[in-house]
């Protein structure tokens, strides 16, 4: 059935999908060619602004979004600060929240590495980043029941 | 020595040393590698023990690897004559031969094939002896003797694993040294064979992979470990067969002492250089591992207290032994050796060894991470990670390999291996992974912690359970009797010290249960005859299998859904099997009425009850337990009962103790309704109330029954009073049709005494001899007539539906209280003197299927 918490999932679930496959794709798919191909220049500028559109896109749009929606959603679920330590549901979704926290904050240190051109840093934090995403979403699944 | 820092292990001639075989003998244990890693991650799935994967490890990859190589360097550094190239590639096929032998025999449970496969590896291990033995008197430079030493004693080692290995492996050992011949083989081939191999390596294949020469002393320090070594593996094997836990620790320690003394002169190497490198890291990792586990073994069973936990401790270390050790050992070895190999000249070893470092930071991260994961105590999906860790770390290794080694073993050239695009791995890669799996691990282990569901899952609709037990190399029951298309549950608890799992040829398999561990093992409906065995190699050969058997028969002879078992309790249901963990007996002891008025609220449930040892069932039951409350009171009482249905469906209640017109009091609810049934007790007797729903039958086999007591004026109190009431036990779902056609044709599966089989023999109800005990029965049926008697005793006083029958005085005695269905009444009795006083019920049929139980008489308080 779909109802307005049909649409509040798809936001959540969306915002997940850009989020994470946008790391993925820039990773995988738009790196190697970018690195291969572009002289050094070009190649520092096109990454500078790849980068700085997500992390626009991340803290304008992203981040508003999956915490208002994870909100309403646990809200809708009758998640209580209690339920959050009991095993099962609640475990793991508060190790879910830990481990999305810890993605953004790799995320940011990725951006801040960036700046103070320290590649050697910025990459690591970006790569900390998306295999804890990865671990979101697998966290994210075990919450889905049967 | 001459100038080059390097230690030859082989001379840097443009030819490749020893020729296209030893080529062939490396793919061979990298093919190893690879059937292993595929195993350890497909074995459910093709239904293959994981005893297979190990082997194919063990047995298949190591072991190719340590008799080639350790004769390699025998002959290159001790400068020894080189056995005869046929013979080599000829003991080299053999060997794989009986390993596939053994594979095959203990997958197949043929036991002559595994006999011959392991009787094939002692010929192996011990011509490997032979000839070591036989190099070393011709070994030109002694200064490696040491090398051949060790060698020999790991050869040694592995002939006696082999022995007890066979032993295992064809059921030849009795259950009691079953265990101790279990933990002597994993000793003498992970400590022994594997160890002094690796460890009489090290101590040239150290500083060859640091890059420097090997030390002055090293000889000598090497001399000096290895009888420290060989007598710590003797005490620890001896202690292990002589179930001496002391003599295991000492052996034990002794052990990880040697390892400290060949430690030396490798530590020392890295005061002149760190390691660098993938083969260095991977190998010390290796040692590290080696010392942790001989650690926790040992302080395990310091702690443990007793040698009956070897078994356990030995289960947990040996994932860190093989993962954390040999794996990687043999990995980081080949990391080291194989561009030797294959490669001809100092650009060839070059791009091979960057070919085979590929991504090597990752891959030892992986692997070190996976040994606790796969180690350790913890909930689900954390070990499965860590075997997945291990399986991708070691695999890409096997695949990087292979991809070198196959086209040198086919066309004798190494293919152009094409410098990597970026010579360094980015930079901040690896940190990024490790940081990345870290908190990964992290989230998913808290995520893990605890169980959300009731420990003990129940079984959904109606099913057949029947309890088996682990103990001694045997599951009991051995053989299963049910009509076709029962769905059949095994309820499977291991009492051994031995870990053990029961599998069905059909594919169903528990996890592997420690002792005092149970699971469910729901087999679905059973329509053929089936296996199920431990699928621990070597256990079904020692005889741990089970039959389950359908014929229609058993659906005939009115005893159906019974589960065969030993001789001697010759019975249907398993009385002896141990009650479920919890289980409190239902209160036999009458409690004195109180007041004149009796209100009581009586909500039906449908409940989880125990009915017989350790089988639960689903009962509909009055005030949660079947038999209902007890209800105690004197002639003229006033009973006002309200009954409130909690349940599903529509029940009612016919109290036989109250005389009115039936219409309204004892009509039938629906669930969530109440209603009050009033009535004076005018009468006494020991009466029945029953569901008053059609098809009573059923609803009072179901559970829904219970007494009233109404004391005759004037009874006198007594020192014991207790309330027994008897009925038929059907199993089975409360409504499935089969159990409603088994109670129409009154074909039960036990007689039960207050609704449990047997429930007085494991909870005895006591008396004082000399003292009077009374006891009241009521018979709830549904169908058949009970014969009341206890074991050694008589009878002074027989009150049967509302007449004394005998009295205190009467010059006779009375033997059994009979009563037919919704009878009741009570006997009293004194015991002569303390013992122990079985009572039955004397249908003989009903008292070996379940209506049993025990009078513990002891003497009265001076």
């Amino acid at each position: 059935m779909i109802d307005i918490w049909t649409i509040v999932r798809f936001l959540h679930v969306l915002g997940a999908i850009i989020w994470v496959g946008g790391q993925l794709t820039i990773t995988v798919v738009v790196l190697p060619p970018v690195r291969r191909l572009l002289g050094l220049a070009e190649r520092t500028e096109v990454l500078r602004t790849v980068g700085k559109r997500f992390a626009l896109i991340t803290a304008a749009l992203f981040l508003p979004t999956q915490i208002t929606t994870g909100v309403l959603l646990a809200w809708r679920n009758g998640v209580t600060w209690a339920a959050l330590a009991e095993p099962g549901y609640g475990r793991v979704l508060a190790a879910k929240l830990i481990l999305f926290t810890l993605v953004m904050a790799a995320a940011t240190v990725h951006g801040i590495a960036q700046a103070k051109h320290r590649p050697a840093a910025a990459r690591a934090a970006s790569i900390t980043a998306l295999v804890g995403s990865l671990g979101v979403i697998l966290l994210a699944t075990g919450l889905v029941e049967r | 020595m001459d100038e080059t820092p390097r230690t030859d292990l082989a001379p840097p001639t443009a030819a490749r040393p020893r020729g296209p075989l030893f080529v062939w003998a490396n793919a061979v244990v990298l093919g190893w590698l690879a059937v292993a890693v595929v195993l350890s991650a497909a074995h459910q799935v093709l239904g293959l023990p994981g005893w297979v994967a190990l082997h194919a490890l063990l047995l298949g990859a190591v072991t190719n690897a340590i008799l080639i190589w350790s004769e390699h360097f025998v002959v290159t550094l001790c400068r020894a004559p080189a056995p005869l190239a046929r013979r080599v590639a000829a003991g080299l096929t053999a060997l794989n031969l009986f390993v596939v032998t053994v594979l095959a025999g203990v997958t197949t449970n043929v036991s002559v094939m595994t006999g011959a496969g392991a009787a094939g590896i002692c010929v192996i291990a011990a011509v490997h002896t032979v000839f070591l033995v036989r190099t070393y008197r011709k070994a030109l430079q002694r200064r490696f003797g040491h090398l051949i030493c060790f060698y020999a004693s790991a050869s040694v080692a592995l002939l006696a694993g082999a022995v007890t290995g066979a032993a295992l492996g064809t059921g030849a050992a009795t259950p009691i040294w079953y265990s101790r011949l279990w933990g002597a083989h994993v000793h003498l081939t992970l400590l022994g064979w594997v160890g002094f191999a690796v460890l009489g390596t090290l101590f040239t294949l150290w500083p060859t992979t640091l890059g420097i020469r090997i030390a002055d002393g090293t000889a000598s320090l090497a001399r000096r470990a290895l009888p420290v070594l060989a007598v710590g593996l003797v005490l620890t094997v001896g202690g292990i067969l002589a179930a001496s836990r002391w003599l295991t620790l000492a052996g034990l320690v002794c052990y990880a002492a040697g390892v400290g003394v060949a430690m030396i002169p490798l530590v020392r190497a890295l005061g002149t250089r760190r390691p660098r490198g993938p083969a260095a890291w991977m190998l010390a990792a290796a040692i590290g591992w080696l010392g942790v586990a001989v650690l926790i073994e040992g302080v395990r069973l310091l702690l443990a207290g007793s040698i009956d936990a070897l078994p356990d401790v030995v289960g947990a270390v040996v994932p860190v032994f093989v993962l954390g050790f040999t794996v990687q050992v043999l990995v980081g070895a080949l990391t080291q050796l194989l561009p030797v190999v294959l490669g001809r000249g100092p650009a060839e070893h070059k791009s091979l060894s960057a070919s085979l470092a590929r991504g090597w930071q990752v891959r030892i991260l992986l692997t070190n991470l996976a040994v606790p994961l796969v180690a350790g105590d913890w909930p689900r999906p954390l070990p499965q990670i860590g075997w997945a860790f291990g399986a991708l770390g070691v695999g890409t290794f096997a695949v990087l390999a292979l991809r070198a080694a196959i086209p040198v073993a086919l066309r004798g050239a190494a293919t152009t291996v094409q410098a990597p695009d970026r010579p360094s791995p980015s930079s901040g890669t690896t940190t990024g992974i490790a940081a990345g799996l870290a908190v990964v691990v992290l989230a998913v282990a808290l995520a893990a912690t605890g169980t959300a569901e009731a420990p003990s899952t129940p079984v959904s609709g109606a099913a057949h359970t029947v309890e088996v037990t682990m103990s001694a190399m045997r599951l009991r029951p051995s053989t299963v009797d049910i009509p076709p298309g029962t769905r059949l549950v095994l309820r499977v608890t291991n009492q051994d010290s031995m870990p053990h799992d029961l599998r069905a040829d059909s594919g169903q398999r528990t996890p592997r249960l420690r002792q005092g561990e149970t699971a469910l093992l729901d087999l679905g409906e059973i329509q053929g005859d089936h296996q199920a065995w431990c699928d621990v190699a070597g256990h079904r050969a020692a005889g741990m299998t089970m039959t389950i058997r359908t014929s229609p028969a058993a659906a005939d002879t009115g005893r159906d859904h019974r589960a065969g078992h030993d001789p001697g309790t010759g019975a249907g249901l398993d009385l002896g099997a141990t009650p479920s963990p919890g289980w409190t007996p239902h209160d036999a002891r009458l409690a004195p009425p109180a007041g004149t008025l009796h209100r009581v609220e009586l909500h039906v449930t449908e409940q989880d009850v125990e009915v017989a040892p350790g089988v639960r069932e689903r009962r509909w039951t009055f005030g949660r337990t079947a038999p209902g409350p007890a209800l105690h009171g004197r002639v003229g009482d006033r009973f006002e009962i309200t009954l409130v249905n909690d349940a599903t469906m529509g029940h009612g209640i016919d109290f036989h103790a109250g005389a009115l017109a039936p219409d309204q009091p004892m009509r039938t609810i629906g669930p969530g309704e109440r209603l009050v049934y009033r009535f004076t007790a005018h009468r006494a007797g020991a009466w029945l109330y029953h569901c008053s729903t059609m098809p009573m039958s059923q609803h009072i086999a179901n559970g829904m029954y219970g007494a009233v007591v109404i004391d005759p004026p004037g009874l006198p109190a007594v020192d014991h009073e207790y309330l027994l009431v008897s009925s038929q036990l059907y199993l089975g779902g409360p409504d499935s049709d089969q159990h409603v056609a088994k109670i129409h044709t009154g074909r039960p599966d036990g007689w039960v005494f207050n609704g449990m089989a047997a429930q007085y023999d494991h909870a005895p109800l006591t008396a004082r001899s000399g003292r009077r005990v009374r006891i009241w029965l009521v018979n709830a049926g549904p169908g058949d007539a009970t014969a009341f008697h206890v074991v050694g005793a008589q009878f002074d006083t027989l009150y049967k539906e509302g007449t004394w029958l005998l009295r205190p005085g009467d010059p006779g005695g009375a033997q059994v209280l009979d009563l037919a269905p919704a009878q009741g009444g009570f006997v009293e009795l004194s015991f002569p003197e303390p013992g122990h006083y079985p009572f039955v019920d004397h249908d003989m049929r009903h008292a070996e299927n379940g209506a049993h139980g025990r009078f513990t008489v002891t003497e009265p308080p001076q």
